[in-house]
């Protein structure tokens, strides 16, 4: 009986006030933790970039050998984009700092630390642009909240802007709808200007850049791929599958996140993807050139994340496709939704104009909402053609599966694609749960490791900011034994197994479509005693953890 | 007293409401100008999409996807604060969010009794006084207070009045009283609302503790309003106090944080609508950036290429498997 109160105690947790006051917070922390501060990026990716001031330079040295006008660099670069993104003025001006945001922020939730807080975080910056261009902050300096620009301070940021997944959480709570997930991007683009940037995002941009994907495949190594799939496949059902490569006069160029090629458990999604193009027999292309739907250049900056993106348009033109159809991917799909057709310039604008308004060739229906753009999500295609009924559809392959679905940040908050999915395994399995009211739809909670932080040197800050979204899940779990989880988002696929590991819950990851592929039948199959990832028909392993 | 009255009475607030009106259209002005490069819409319903999916009034203005559907959620957001309603607070020993609505209950009444007694004040600046104003006041000041004590009769209990001093009250506690709110507190928070309170209990006492001679203050009011001031007026201290304090605040209006009343209009993520599918938005700053082409990128992997062109651009599965 002692022994219990004891636990209980422990287990209350307050946050206690770490800075006594505002002046204590203006002073930058710079302390580069292990598990916290992300490794600074090669020369090679920087040079390949040609990316401003490229250097070798390490977070935990003293001097980061920062060009001689560093200071005149930012202050400028900060001018120009306060003229350019009115979202950051506005942005900047506005905060009432009433604190709704503040436990909104997943890795604010995770680590404790008030400089994770939304309001914090944009007050880094904040403060520095009430200095340097603002009345107030000119006459009253700290006193009005700004602060000297100084290395400390770009220390502080490199360390603070890269802890944000940029998940846009707290823009839903706050009543201005203050986005964080700006203010993280300009501060990146501001670091970028100097020189600084991370790791892993650029050797996956560079990576993109040179050979169109994230993986650095060549074309062959996609192919490669694709051969292994269908390969698979056969192996499952029993069906030749055949998939297009780089097909002209396809009717529908088919894009998805490079993880899905190689990576597990995205695999399985892939696969699952080609049998239900080959089942639908529809007129469709993969492409070697634009073997990359996802865009980490956009965890960078506006240049590389237009870089990256072009490919996209550029090839449907060449190949002389109708429209664009585009796997599950998170922040793809944030671009996608609201970047890509503001990248297109003079140079390729053409490419946007020679597609035609997308039509689903299996049941007719016209995306209308895409009329502009002409690219659709996978998962709208699927609710239209299982909506019709244009599959053959058994659900018992998935009852071993207790499934539920997490809301991945960039399609919920950036994109609004919430019930799609929802239908779609509705319609393939028996078995689906929602995860608590606050941790769906447009309040779910970030996996940890979006928004380029899915570096292995940030995981104790990944595991961290992953635990409100693995609690969530922790009471499904119980509550309704769930034991699969899925999302429409590569990154999740990538970060779930570890996040879950971790927090000990003995829970699968999966993509939507795999759940589609593995229900339905498909023409001419073999009797089918494995599932898409050769377990045996309906036998749920168990996960180790 | 009436050179006093002059300065306080005339001078400082034309003072005043220059800087305010000047400041604010500078800062809109500002804003204004710089470009809007991207449709960045913060989605928090379901979106426009295959015409069965049902979207329900809510997912309207939390995800338009029309001008209107846009409009109302601006008036969601401005009028019932429809962001802050949906506050959840994260507990750590139960890792559970439970609704808190304290924030928005004290904002909102705040807000909405502020909006009301700045009405009322219609009373003060124009002759005769409009039907919706005497109507406010009137429901305003439903209960009636009878004493002998701080004035004869009957007094009429101005409600908002009432629950503005409360409100601000709460929102000052919680910035001393809750650690966090504590820590993120700057002093410009605090200046907003100690100017506030100022005008309020000064407010306050004059309506119900030391009265005021209303017709002089009217006399000034219509006076300012129609640039025709009197020329040198006999004031009241705790108005003259009560006028200093609006004063302050209307001049420091534009350099602080209050422009968010402002700013709410102007917040790419709520006025937007999430149609940036349907419509392509322009970036007015858009300019190219050189990538790898399909004829560079060909030239790197032409063996590849070749590779693929001789698979006839189709994978099939190997015939033994």
């Amino acid at each position: 009986m002692m022994q219990e109160e004891k636990f209980d105690e422990k287990e209350k947790f307050e946050i206690i006030q770490k800075y006594s006051n505002w002046k204590e917070i203006l002073k930058p922390t710079t302390e580069m933790k292990k598990g916290f501060y992300s490794y600074s990026a090669t020369l090679r990716d920087q040079e390949y970039l040609n990316l401003p001031y490229p250097r070798e330079w390490n977070p935990l040295d003293k001097d980061w050998k920062l060009p001689p006008n560093w200071k005149e660099i930012i202050i400028n670069k900060m001018d120009e984009l306060r003229k350019k993104y009115r979202s950051f003025q506005v942005f900047m001006d506005i905060c009432v700092r009433c604190g709704a945001c503040a436990d909104k922020c997943h890795y604010y939730i995770g680590t404790g630390d008030p400089k994770n807080m939304p309001v914090i975080r944009a007050e880094l910056l904040r403060s520095i642009y009430r200095r340097y261009f603002t009345k107030s902050g000119k006459v009253f300096g700290e006193w009005a909240g700004a602060r000297e620009l100084t290395e400390d301070v770009i220390k502080e940021w490199y360390l603070y802007y890269f802890q944000c997944s940029e998940c846009r959480r707290c823009s839903v709570f706050c009543p201005y709808g203050i986005d964080t997930a700006e203010i993280t991007m300009l501060a990146r683009e501001l670091l970028n200007s100097i020189g600084i940037s991370q790791k892993f995002t650029l050797i996956s941009a560079a990576a993109c850049v040179r050979t169109g994907n994230h993986l650095g495949l060549n074309p062959g190594g996609v192919v490669n791929s694709i051969q292994y799939a269908v390969d698979d496949i056969k192996e499952i059902t029993g069906v030749d599958v055949e998939v297009p490569v780089n097909k002209k006069g396809a009717e529908i160029l088919f894009v998805t996140p490079s993880g899905d090629y190689f990576a597990q458990p995205h695999w399985f999604t892939f696969i699952g993807y080609l049998m239900v193009f080959h089942e639908l027999g529809i007129d469709y292309t993969m492409s070697t050139y634009a073997a990359e739907g996802g865009n980490f250049g956009f965890f960078h900056s506006f240049e590389v994340a237009k870089k990256i993106n072009q490919k996209i348009y550029k090839e449907a033109k060449r190949l002389g496709v109708k429209w664009i159809l585009g796997g599950e991917c998170g922040h793809m799909w944030r671009i996608v939704h609201q970047y890509m057709p503001t990248f297109a310039d003079d140079t390729y604008a053409d490419a946007l104009k020679v597609l035609e308004e997308p039509v689903n060739p299996v049941t007719g229906t016209k995306f209308e909402n895409a009329s502009s753009t002409k690219m659709v999500h996978i998962l709208e295609f699927l609710a239209d053609v299982l909506k019709h009924k244009k599959l053959k559809i058994d659900k018992s392959r998935n009852d071993h599966l207790k499934v539920t679905f997490h809301d991945s940040c960039n399609i919920a908050r950036g994109m609004g694609l919430f019930e799609e999915p929802r239908f779609v395994l509705r319609e393939v399995c028996n078995y689906y749960y929602d995860m608590p009211d606050h941790s769906i739809r447009e309040k779910s909670y970030c996996c940890g490791s979006g928004g380029g932080l899915l570096a292995d040197e940030l995981m104790e800050l990944r595991m961290r900011g992953g635990m409100p979204r693995a609690m969530a899940l922790k009471y499904v779990y119980k509550k309704y034994g769930v034991n699969h989880i899925t999302a429409a988002c590569a990154i999740d696929r990538a970060a779930f197994p570890t996040l879950l590991k971790y927090w000990k819950l003995p829970v699968q990851m999966g993509g939507v479509t795999e759940m589609v592929a593995n229900a339905m039948i498909m023409k001419g199959e073999i009797e089918r005693d494995t599932d898409l990832r050769g377990n045996p028909l309906g036998e749920y392993l168990e996960v180790e953890v | 007293m009436s050179l006093l009255g002059t300065v306080v009475g005339v001078l400082i607030p034309y003072t005043a409401a220059f800087i305010f009106v000047v400041g604010v259209l500078y800062r809109v002005f500002n804003w204004s100008k710089s470009a809007v490069p991207f449709n960045i819409t913060t989605t928090s319903g379901q979106q426009k999409s295959l015409p069965w999916i049902n979207r329900t009034v809510i997912d309207r203005f939390d995800s338009p996807f029309t001008w209107w559907e846009t409009a109302g959620r601006i008036f969601m957001e401005v009028f019932f604060f429809r962001s802050l309603f949906k506050n959840v607070r994260y507990e750590l020993p139960g890792q559970t969010a439970v609704n808190t609505k304290w924030l928005w209950v004290f904002g909102i009444a705040f807000h909405w009794s502020l909006l009301i007694v700045l009405l009322r004040h219609f009373r003060f600046f124009l002759e005769p006084v409009p039907w919706f104003v005497m109507a406010i006041s009137k429901l305003d000041g439903f209960l009636e207070f009878h004493t002998d004590y701080f004035q004869p009769h009957v007094v009429n209990i101005m409600i908002t009045g009432i629950i503005l001093l409360a409100a601000l009250l709460y929102l000052l506690f919680r910035r001393v009283a809750f650690p966090r709110e504590r820590t993120l507190s700057l002093p410009s928070d605090y200046v907003a609302l100690i100017l506030l309170l100022g005008v309020v209990t000064t407010g306050l006492l004059m309506r119900y503790v030391i009265p005021v001679d209303v017709a002089h203050v009217k006399e000034l009011a219509q006076g300012l309003l129609s640039f025709n001031p009197p020329a040198s007026p006999n004031l009241h201290w705790l108005f003259m106090l009560h006028l200093l304090f609006v004063s302050t605040l209307l001049a420091y209006f534009p350099f602080s944080k209050l422009m968010h009343s402002a700013g709410v209009f102007f917040s790419p993520t709520r006025n937007m609508a999430n149609n940036s599918r349907a419509q392509r938005h322009i970036n007015p700053w858009n300019y190219p950036v050189k990538g790898v082409d399909y004829d560079e990128f060909y030239e790197n992997f032409k063996d590849d290429y070749e590779d693929i062109a001789s698979m006839g651009y189709v994978v099939r599965p190997e015939e033994e498997v």
